[in-house]
């Protein structure tokens, strides 16, 4: 091979697209998938501008008369309030006594003077909210707004936590076999032994009790994906077993690449698809996992607003015909939710024509 | 006037791929008879068309199937020849639904997921018999016990019970053979059934085909990629490619005075075991008119005094299997198996599935642990070294594998694939010259430079085994082993590719372990050959005497069981 | 057979192993003294010393793991740490009530997931099916939550077709009164995602050769679905019915905590929120040990249903 020392000039480089380009070809015709991801994309700016204080900033300000109505029933009769501006501060006993089963009932009251400290500065409150007001006077699209980032934020950072968690680990045992693939099943089947129910809310426990998970939203994206990496998990270790006796892989093998490189150069971009619509559906679960959660009293602390101190707020209000806030979270969450899950359904579809 | 039963007119096949692209034509208006009483071979590559078109006789084409309005496939049910034919491409389900298994009967390529899993192949014999010729359950039963006895199932009444997967794949074959008979149809469409099988089992389910045909006063559509088989079985033989029909006419005229070139390149281009061609012939030879390239033939051989480039002595490969509550089975896959590759020469080593021939090829690599033996490379044991000395070595014995399709990286750019040894071994002073060379070997296995810059998943299955010999050739190697490298290409690709491996040989004096199933490729292309059965060497000698003078007995059964093609049944043996 | 049933319980001894050790480094060794855990929850020292003592708090953590591994091995975990009720009682009292509600809903759940997604498997790629998976989708995204609040509130409050909530103790009452309304939601709930699992089992299976082979035999539609393609199906359906299985104990935590039903689901809750650790160590270990053994029920009960299972 003499002529190797002549160089001769390269040919012009024309890169043809990859699999994840030609993916994308595919989703970009699937218009089910485009719009969901359009939906996504803007609940995502929404996050980031609630996050970033462009919009929904005051959310806790409580503009509002208790329980405004929203813009489209101006009209109808506010009888809370009135109570309200009769200074009649003291909470209004829910028709039905839901206190023994409510787990929340013990904090009614330390709500209430929390509100009752906020509430110095007497403005002139507004009769009518865009979307009405809850109990305090606060705007309800605002509140979703804010909720929606909370509970986006955490569902997307368990989520992303988990997958690097089970891909770690699913890559380990599947590659290395062995012991390594015997330890990581004991663990797998530690944790798959308890229900999964079970498992969030013994993690929660601890988390409730001590206070060391952290603060804020920290204990919640721990519980969620301390416990949730175990499905990811036996599935990339499912694609690296199945992967690890491909022939390109022994063929990397044979020309000498290392298990480094065969384990993350090789093999992880091979299967990164499957981590990622794994890491979708996820989203999807962790952020119905955090309103339960939340509403229970296991996950965002009140003084943050999610989709799931919402709907707890929301409970009692639907009984005295004040829908608005139930309608706004559930339905904000339901678009999302359906846009995600529409989303990982033809994600999956374009990155594996296979399965259709 | 021979009587008809089936015949296609004009049947046009379009396949919407998706929503927005024109919908692909996979047959072209192509038209042909099946006369009573005969075998009728459909011949192609790949992309022919030819399953496509077996599988619209019966109404089995996926959704997205376009037949064009003018196609017609008119069967000849009871009454053959006269004009009262029925066209099926027109008949309602039910209509259908009681022409298929009773009239016209289909058996598949792959045995064993045509099956159902989950019932015994007694109840799935008994259920066609119950359907069409409204047997009870009881007479249904023992009807099926016959038919398996018929198609040589031995202890017919035992197996009756059994469930698909704890037969073996010829077993399962005879079974999908037994339901298809079951209620003596007039047309059985059979695509490719042979295709998955070993040669010896091959061999078995062609003569219980054939047997069975004259027996049943049959018609037997015959789809097959295989000429070799074509000539043993049909009598008469439609050549497919790209959709159309090429050539057609009773077998003795296709295989003595083809007259389509494709035809003439088909016939040409697979090895055979009569003769030796210096270098095959390829269908461009035809297509092009440039006519048959007679260059002699190419004498193989190994002598006693070639110098040994690898040397392996009693390689033994044991699997375990757990079992019972913590005990383990030992499965010997490759028992004592000692042989010498000489430079610059090719060793063959063929076996049926199962023989261990590919665990040679991976243990000696080191892809697999050996449990116990040597092997010796320029008198160093490689299997004695660390991972770290190993690498030294790595590079001069390299291996090409069967499946084109899995062996390269599907997220790397062919140039990447190509770098990526270079660079682990530190070949090339630096990334310009490493992509230089890569550009070189490009164009030395016959791609152009374009194809640098691509993904796998643009090429051809020709092309890829090109991209992987490329790959192998980045490091310079002295030893090659080709793992079923040509086995998964069309026969006029499979011709270029073993062009390719003997010209690099004659280039570079490279050294090739060549595994395959395939005899007639093995004879073709080797100087010497072993032959393997169940881990363990049956017989090793060079390729022309154990071709003329096999010793064993295994030997003489596999090399009998080898398709003979019409022209070498032809001849005087 | 009995090779296979030996050595799958042998193989439960280190899970059981490591359910402990996993629990036990929960409680104790994250949870830390329940003298902090409990702070401002009991107000009473000498109660709080008679914890510390019974677990062995002042004593090395390997003192402390045996009295856990104690404690599992003699079903006495002994009081719940705020009604002083004892664990092993709670636990008893409570199955009953959330049993009544589970068992109908897993069997009435997936006895119409299974027809339902037949059905629309059998109508696959038309319209019907496409919106019959978009109005899943889209049910499925609909928080647990939300139809628990609409319900309880549209067929308890303003229509008073069924209680708002209670519990009896009558098991007839029970199932007859109570329970109806909290077994229709878990179910409405329930079905939709089922419904899109067993579907794509079903499609799954329908993509098969031997689906082909049938249809070549000249085998009715109908009866390829319903013989051949529905067998194969309840392979995939009975393992997730099986994953579904240890679920049932604890799966209606929110309905209970909504409907006031006094069942196991909503004593975790209760526990979880006033920090009730005995509770939730003794229902963690006891489901995880339940759940073992019904796993390998299943595992042996596909034997049944799948003839290429082997107890080898």
């Amino acid at each position: 091979m003499s002529a190797v020392l002549r160089n001769p000039p390269l040919p012009p480089m024309q890169e043809s697209p990859g699999l994840w380009a030609l993916a994308w070809r595919r989703m970009r015709q699937d218009t089910v998938g485009m719009v969901s991801l359009v939906i996504v994309a803007i609940f995502l700016a929404m996050m980031a501008g609630s996050y970033t204080g462009l919009i929904a900033k005051d959310w806790n300000k409580e503009k509002g008369v208790s329980y405004a109505n929203p813009a489209f029933l101006a009209g109808a009769e506010n009888l809370e309030a009135r109570s309200m501006a009769a200074k009649d501060a003291t909470a209004k006993a829910p028709p039905v006594d839901l206190s023994d089963i409510d787990p929340l009932a013990p904090r009614y009251k330390e709500w209430e003077e929390r509100a009752a400290r906020i509430a110095v500065t007497e403005t002139k409150r507004a009769e009518v909210l865009p979307f009405g007001g809850d109990k305090w006077g606060r705007d309800v699209l605002q509140k979703a707004i804010k909720g929606s980032q909370i509970s986006i934020f955490v569902g997307l950072s368990a989520a992303l936590l988990a997958t690097f968690i089970g891909t770690m680990l699913g890559a380990a045992a599947g590659y290395w076999g062995g012991w390594a693939n015997d330890v990581l099943e004991w663990v797998y089947n530690v944790f798959t032994s308890i229900p999964y129910i079970l498992l969030i809310l013994a993690f929660a426990a601890v988390a409730t009790a001590t206070g060391k998970f952290g603060k804020g939203i920290v204990p919640i994206v721990l519980i969620l994906s301390l416990t949730g990496w175990t499905g990811i998990y036996r599935l990339m270790r499912a694609e690296y077993i199945k992967h690890s006796n491909r022939e390109y892989v022994k063929a990397a093998q044979a020309i000498g690449a290392s298990n480094w490189s065969r384990m993350f150069i090789h093999i992880l971009p091979n299967v990164s698809h499957v981590a990622l619509v794994q890491l979708s559906q996820h989203v999807v679960g962790f952020i119905k996992a955090e309103v339960i959660l939340s509403f229970l009293g296991f996950g965002v602390p009140v003084d943050m607003v999610s989709w799931g101190t919402m709907l707890a707020e929301a409970q009692n209000e639907l009984v005295i015909g004040k829908w608005w806030q139930l309608f706004a979270a559930g339905a904000s969450m339901a678009i999302l939710v359906t846009a995600f899950s529409l989303l990982t359904d033809s994600m999956r579809d374009a990155l594996d024509p296979k399965l259709k | 006037m021979t009587n008809l039963i089936l015949q296609v007119q004009d049947l046009d096949i379009a396949f919407q791929v998706d929503r927005k692209s024109e919908p692909f034509r996979a047959v072209k208006a192509i038209s042909f008879d099946v006369p009573t009483n005969t075998t009728v071979a459909l011949v192609g590559e790949s992309g022919s068309g030819k399953s496509v078109t077996a599988m619209s006789i019966l109404g089995l084409l996926p959704h997205n199937a376009i037949v064009a309005p003018s196609s017609r496939i008119t069967y000849f049910g009871s009454n053959p020849g006269s004009a009262g034919g029925r066209d099926l491409l027109k008949a309602s389900r039910d209509q259908l639904q009681s022409i298929r298994g009773k009239d016209i009967s289909v058996i598949f390529q792959e045995p064993m997921t045509s099956l159902n899993p989950v019932f015994t192949v007694g109840e799935q014999i008994a259920e066609v018999l119950r359907l069409h010729m409204g047997m009870g359950i009881r007479q249904a039963g023992a009807r099926a016990i016959e038919l398996l006895g018929e198609v040589g199932i031995p202890n017919p009444q035992l197996r009756a019970n059994s469930y698909p997967h704890e037969m073996s794949g010829g077993q399962q074959q005879r079974v999908m053979i037994a339901m298809a008979i079951a209620c003596e149809p007039k047309l059985l469409i059979a695509d490719e059934p042979t295709t998955a099988l070993d040669v010896t089992i091959q061999r078995q389910i062609l003569d219980l085909v054939a047997s069975l045909q004259v027996k049943h006063n049959m018609s037997v559509l015959f789809i097959t990629h295989d000429l070799g088989v074509v000539g043993d079985i049909a009598d008469s033989v439609v050549v497919m490619q790209a959709g159309e029909i090429k050539e057609q006419g009773p077998v003795k005229a296709i295989f003595e005075q083809p007259q389509h070139p494709y035809t003439k390149a088909l016939l040409a281009c697979r090895p055979r075991l009569d003769a030796r061609p210096r270098r095959l012939p390829v269908i461009d030879d035809f297509m092009k008119g440039e006519g048959r390239v007679s260059v002699g033939d190419r004498a193989r051989g190994t002598t006693p005094g070639d110098p040994i480039i690898l040397e392996v002595k009693g390689l033994t490969k044991t699997f375990f299997l757990k079992e019972g509550l913590f005990g383990k089975r030992a499965v010997p896959a490759v028992r004592n198996v000692s042989f010498s590759l000489p430079r610059g020469k090719t060793l063959g080593l063929v076996g049926e599935s199962g023989s261990g021939k590919t665990t040679v090829g991976l243990t000696l690599m080191r892809l697999h642990d050996a449990t116990s033996g040597e092997v010796l490379f320029e008198g160093k044991d490689l299997l004695a070294l660390s991972e770290r000395e190993m690498m030294a070595y790595r590079r001069r014995i390299q291996i090409i594998f069967q499946n084109p399709y899995a062996s390269l990286n599907p997220r790397m750019t062919v140039g990447h694939i190509l770098v990526e040894p270079m660079k682990i071994h530190s070949i090339g002073s630096g990334e310009r010259e490493r992509v230089d060379m890569a550009f070189q070997l490009l164009k030395r296995v016959g791609l152009s430079e374009q194809s640098f810059y691509k993904y796998p998943h643009e090429f051809s299955g020709g092309q890829r085994q090109r991209i992987a010999i490329a790959r192998c050739l980045t490091m310079k190697p002295d030893v090659l082993i080709c793992d079923e490298s040509v086995s998964a290409l069309d026969v006029s690709v499979q011709a270029q590719v073993l062009n390719l491996l003997q010209d690099l040989q004659d280039e570079y004096g490279l050294s090739y372990i060549f595994i395959s199933h395939d005899l007639a490729v093995v004879k073709y292309i080797s100087d010497r050959v072993m032959v393997m059965n169940e881990g363990a060497i049956v017989e090793m000698a060079d390729s022309d005497e154990i071709y003329r003078h096999p010793r064993e007995e295994y030997t003489r059964k596999l090399l009998s069981s080898i398709p003979k093609g019409y022209q070498l049944a032809a001849l005087p043996s | 057979m009995t090779a296979y049933v030996l050595r799958r319980l042998w193989q439960i001894i280190p899970t059981i192993a490591g359910v402990i050790l996993l629990i036990f480094f929960l409680f104790n060794w994250v949870g830390g003294d329940p003298a902090m855990v409990l702070a401002g929850k009991i107000s009473n020292p000498e109660q709080i010393a008679n914890i510390r003592r019974q677990l062995g708090i002042d004593e090395p953590y390997w003192y402390q793991l045996w009295v856990f591994v104690k404690q599992v091995f003699t079903f006495d975990f002994g009081r719940s740490w705020s009604t002083n009720e004892e664990v092993s009682r709670i636990l008893i009292t409570r199955v009953g009530p959330t049993l009544t509600i589970m068992i109908p809903v897993l069997i009435i759940t997936t006895s119409l997931a299974v027809v339902f997604s037949i059905m629309v498997a059998y109508v696959r790629g038309t319209l019907t099916d496409r919106m019959i998976m978009i109005v899943c989708t889209v049910a499925m995204s609909v928080s647990f939550l939300v139809y628990i609040i609409v319900f309880q509130w549209l067929f308890g409050f303003i229509l008073g077709w069924f209680p708002v909530q209670g519990w009896s103790e009558s098991f007839g009452k029970n199932l007859g009164y109570y329970a109806p309304l909290p077994i229709m939601l878990a179910v409405f709930v329930g079905l939709a995602p089922e419904l899109r699992l067993y579907r794509s089992f079903f499609l799954d299976e329908i993509n098969q050769d031997y689906v082909r082979t049938a249809r070549a035999k000249g085998v009715p539609e109908k009866s390829v679905m319903l013989k051949h393609v529905l067998r194969n199906a309840m392979i995939p359906i009975l393992t997730n019915v099986g994953i579904a299985l240890p679920g049932i104990f604890v799966g209606s935590f929110l309905l209970e905590v909504f409907f006031s039903i006094p069942g196991l689901g909503r004593e975790i809750i209760t526990a979880v929120n006033r920090s009730d650790f005995p509770v939730i160590k003794a229902v963690t270990v006891y489901l995880a040990v339940i759940t073992m053994f019904i796993n390998l029920l299943v595992d042996v009960m596909y034997k049944v249903v799948d003839p290429r299972v082997s107890f080898k």
